[in-house]
């Protein structure tokens, strides 16, 4: 019945009549592959950290037997209720500090004639891509109380007794966390305030409000959910801190509850099961935050906001301008300028005692930090460089490769397995790094990949694809799914489809989404501190190590070392990917 | 129409159904398009039309009957038989073109054809010609994002027809040019279907397009065919009130058929205010005597009379009275009913006169409700 015309094409693909084989597609292998290795990475781990959670250790430490006596201890024990009520304390601290301060520079810039709002708004977001680690560090050499960089000069030049700032304490925990997680909040808010249509206000104050009242009954309502949703981010963040609280807390008596999962993962009276119990407590917590924020809070924040590029309405200030600069400046000089200008300037030193000594000066600790081929390096700092690289390399490519598969299902395939994709990748936003370390820890203890860097892969990937995947997305639902299906209706495969049009339209959300990742993986500190072993320290480790057992000079020559390498990623991010692709 | 037995159509669906979730977005559909023919689906949106049309190009499984295309099945339920999109030799032209931005113009259109691993000269010949065929032949290596609408329009056209496929598919292709262009569209589109010779499958819920483009029209609702024939007898002859007032514009009255008179013809009377009218018409199929009905008379078959005609006598006041030109658009006020009329200019009705409403009985349809 085929006339020629119809006959002459599609040279090479089969004539036959396909079996109905919709179980066994390129498409539904990869899918039900891919849904497979994502439950079993993030399901096994929390479901192996709640059994292990009912195992009780006796006394001598071989044996156990099933039990309540883990959650007993939680409250019984003389550290840990402490370390709960700090935890809390401090996110909630930290929660307001960052709300305050994120609020009040977004709205700066993106709605006021604040002078210079372009040329600050980078480094407003630098912190955001630092470790809050180093940050601790930092400012543990600028106002401890008899070694920090502004008690020895309000000692010398005001001739003040004793000290002036003291950070070694829970409030410098607050004060550090807040400050470097200050961008998230920034970041949540400042897009609603640009992207809002300004007719919504203009309607307002034509019928007769007034600026301030405009601002009270629309503006603030309307970028709510921007600031619940960063509210509710810092303060799970804050929770699942390790570093700063290490640094700052622990060693002066203010225990959290991820300082004591660190001590019962590691060292001499560890007790995985104790550990998992408090990861169980902490990731409750942190889920069911992030549970509201993911439900209820983010949803309506896209509701209200359209999406057209507007103009948005600028407040002038007047001769309050100089005041909201001041407040950035200042932003700016307690996050990024003198925590970076401290480290470096007590990196140049042997030892540091809270003195600058020009005649001291020396390169030896950046030596004996980096210079990997010298027998006098530190290994635990020239390793924690290698293996941070190949890790941070590796994981940001195979968490790409995984995100792209991912957000693929979950926007292209309809139906059961892409709705169980979608639940699957928020999942390990709710569990903090120390708390799904934990879960790998006791899942893999016994395995071959334990003691390699693989279970640190396993780790971060875990931990951070959903990010990946958010950023793919984000980009994926800006492209017509039609523009995939002309493929398959111009003859080519899944796959063909994939690498020909899917893939390179993807590519910018791709490209950016490795480097947040690799920048990410290569400041990790949580997950990195329960999973590595002697010869697979990474960078932050290393930075942990010689906090510990060597001296704030040596410390601070990694930390410098690490800051530079970020600051360069962050510098390549911004060209590569815009300014408001950190968003999602 | 009885020889559909002894040649089967070329493309023929089956009493296809497809469920989203609990909705029946296809209900039982059966239909079938000779070879190089024009069919339209026309229905409101949600419907069903996309549904189908992605139910023929194999992006989606279904729930129920056959696809067959020549000799070749493409879904067939029963048999469990699926053949995937990249095999059935469809060209497709979507809502939204789906041109793809990361490749020019000729890249699009060569797609199809590096797909099918046919060499490089011909396919350059062919990506040439066919782009001359919709005449984008100085645009072969611009990028897609620096067409217009119009042309990205007519690059995906190119794209689906390169490959000479077995059928053509157009969703709403359309919908998003402005009406100027989208005037001008439809009839290039339809000249350069003539010239390929494409069997076609057109989606659409403008019923002028429909009417314009195609050799048939299938009229949709609710996942159901409701009405399928040529343009002009989906237009002179609505089997029912929906496809009649889908159809162009329709007055619609309701009321029963009092008298066959003789075959196709009878009376059809109607309550106003207190009195009944009867009106004689022709019959719409399946209407016995006594069936409750709709009466439908297109506007230009309505004429307004100043002079009394006697019976049946339809007097009625001018509302509006709008002028178009060619004709005078009206609205003349009878009882509760509004009657829309097509005057000639040269009757120079006023709003507010009163007139005399003269049917032809030869176009007043009585349909089912
Ligand atoms: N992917 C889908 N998931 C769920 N429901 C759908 C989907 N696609 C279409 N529908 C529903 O099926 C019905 C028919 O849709 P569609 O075929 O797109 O209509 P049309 O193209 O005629 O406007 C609608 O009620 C629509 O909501
Ligand atoms: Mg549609």
């Amino acid at each position: 019945m085929r006339t020629e015309a119809a006959a002459v094409t599609l040279a090479g693909a089969p004539r036959s009549i396909g079996r109905w084989r919709s179980l066994f597609t390129q498409e539904s292998i990869a899918t039900i592959a891919v849904s497979l290795i994502v439950a079993a990475a993030v399901l096994l781990p929390l479901a192996t950290l709640v059994v292990s959670s009912f195992r009780v250790l006796d006394d001598l430490g071989f044996s156990t037997t099933w039990g309540l006596d883990n959650y007993r201890l939680l409250f019984t024990d003389h550290v840990i209720p402490g370390a709960f009520v700090n935890t809390l304390l401090i996110s909630t601290g930290s929660m307001v500090l960052a709300t305050v301060l994120g609020v009040s520079l977004a709205w700066i810039n993106a709605r006021t004639n604040c002078p210079w709002r372009e040329k600050l708004e980078p480094f407003n977001l630098i912190p955001f891509f630092l470790s809050p680690f180093v940050g601790a560090i930092a400012w543990h050499n600028l106002a401890a109380p008899k070694t920090g960089l502004i008690n020895a000069l309000a000692r010398n030049t005001l001739g003040i007794e004793g000290h002036l700032l003291n950070v070694d304490n829970i409030y410098g925990v607050i004060w550090v966390t807040g400050i470097f997680f200050t961008p998230l909040v920034y970041l949540f808010v400042v897009g609603s305030l640009r992207r809002m249509d300004p007719s919504l206000e203009d309607s307002a104050r034509t019928t007769g409000a007034g600026l301030l009242r405009t601002t009270l009954t629309v503006t603030l309502p309307l970028v709510a959910p921007g600031i619940l949703s960063g509210a509710i981010i810092v303060f799970v963040t804050s929770a699942g801190e390790f570093g700063v609280p290490f640094k700052l807390g622990a060693p002066y008596g203010v225990e959290t509850l991820t300082t004591q999962i660190f001590t019962k993962a590691v060292g001499d009276d560890a007790n995985y099961y104790l550990g998992a119990s408090m990861s169980m407590a902490l990731g409750a917590i942190t889920a069911f935050f992030i549970f509201v924020q993911q439900r209820y809070i983010a949803p309506r924040s896209f509701t209200t906001v359209t999406g057209k590029g507007f103009r948005p309405n600028v407040v002038d200030l007047g001769r309050w301008k100089w005041l909201a600069l001041g407040l950035n400046l200042a932003f700016i000089l307690v996050a990024v300028v003198l925590p970076i200008f401290c480290l470096v300037v007590v990196s140049l030193h042997p030892v540091w005692e809270g003195e600058i000594i020009l005649s001291d000066i020396t390169f030896r600790n950046y030596v004996k930090t980096l210079a990997f081929w010298r027998t006098d390096s530190i290994s635990a700092a020239t390793n924690g460089i290698f293996n941070s690289f190949i890790l941070s390399f590796a994981g940001a490519s195979i968490a790409m490769v995984l995100s792209l598969v991912v957000s693929y299902m979950i926007h292209r395939t309809k139906g059961f397995g892409s709705r169980m994709l979608d639940l699957l990748c928020v999942i390990p936003i709710g569990f903090p790094g120390i708390v799904l370390a934990m879960g790998v820890l006791v899942t893999y203890i016994k395995t071959p990949i334990y003691a390699t860097l693989w279970i640190l892969l396993l780790g971060y990937i875990t931990r951070f694809f959903p990010y990946g995947q958010r950023n793919i997305s984000s980009v994926m639902l800006a492209i017509s799914e039609e523009l995939d299906q002309s493929s398959r209706m111009a003859g080519a495969s899944w796959i063909t489809t994939l690498r020909r049009i899917t893939i390179p339209l993807l590519k910018p959300g791709i490209f950016a989404g490795w480097l947040l990742l690799f920048i990410i993986f290569l400041r990790e500190l949580s997950i990195s501190i329960i999973l590595y072993t002697s010869g697979t320290e990474t960078l932050s480790v290393g930075v942990y190590y010689l906090a510990n057992f060597e001296n704030e000079s040596l410390t601070s020559a990694l930390s410098v070392a690490q800051t530079v390498v970020l600051l360069a990623c962050i510098v390549i991010f911004r060209r590569m990917a815009g300014r408001e692709a950190l968003t999602a | 129409m009885e020889n559909e037995k002894a040649t089967p159509p070329y493309l023929e669906v089956n009493g296809l159904v497809k469920w989203f979730g609990a909705d029946r977005a296809v209900d039982n559909i059966s239909f079938g398009v000779e070879r190089g023919k024009f069919l339209t689906l026309l229905g409101p949106s949600g419907c069903g039309k996309t549904t189908t049309l992605m139910s023929i190009a194999g992006l989606h499984g279904i729930d129920g009957g056959d696809i067959r295309v020549g000799d070749v099945t493409y879904t067939s339920f029963s048999k469990k038989l699926f053949l995937p999109p990249e095999k059935r030799d469809i060209g497709m032209v979507f809502q939204s073109y789906a041109i793809w931005p990361h490749m020019t113009v000729a890249q699009n259109v060569a797609y199809p054809l590096e797909i099918r691993k046919i060499d490089r000269a011909e396919i350059d010949s062919r990506v040439a010609d066919v782009l001359r065929l919709v005449g984008l032949g100085d645009m072969a290596d611009k990028l897609a994002t620096q067409l217009s609408g119009g042309q990205q329009q007519r690059a995906a056209l190119a794209r689906a027809i390169v490959s000479r496929p077995r059928l053509l598919l157009f969703d709403e292709p359309l919908s998003n040019l402005d009406l100027k262009l989208r005037e001008q569209m439809r009839v290039e589109l339809k000249r350069i279907q003539n010239e390929v010779g494409i069997t076609s499958v057109y989606v659409t819920h403008d019923q002028s397009e429909a009417l314009v483009m195609s050799d048939e029209i299938i009229v949709m609702s609710k996942g159901r065919i409701e009405q399928k024939g040529g343009p002009h007898e989906i237009y002179a002859h609505p089997v029912n009130r929906y496809v009649s007032n889908f159809i162009g514009v329709a007055n619609l009255l309701e009321g029963h058929v009092i008298r066959v008179t003789s075959p196709g013809h009878g009376e059809f009377e109607v309550n106003h205010g207190n009195e009944r009218v009867i009106l004689p018409c022709c019959l719409g199929e399946g209407l016995k005597e006594g069936a409750a009905a709709v009466l439908s008379v297109r506007p230009e078959n309505v004429e307004a009379r100043r002079k009394d005609p006697g019976t049946p006598r339809l007097e009625g006041e001018v509302l509006e009275a709008i002028f178009l030109g060619n004709c005078v658009d009206c609205r003349v006020r009878w009882g509760a009913f509004e009657w829309k009329v097509l005057a000639h200019p040269r009757d120079r009705l006023r709003p507010g006169e009163r007139v005399f409403l003269h049917l032809d009985p030869d176009h007043s349809l009585a349909v089912q409700p």
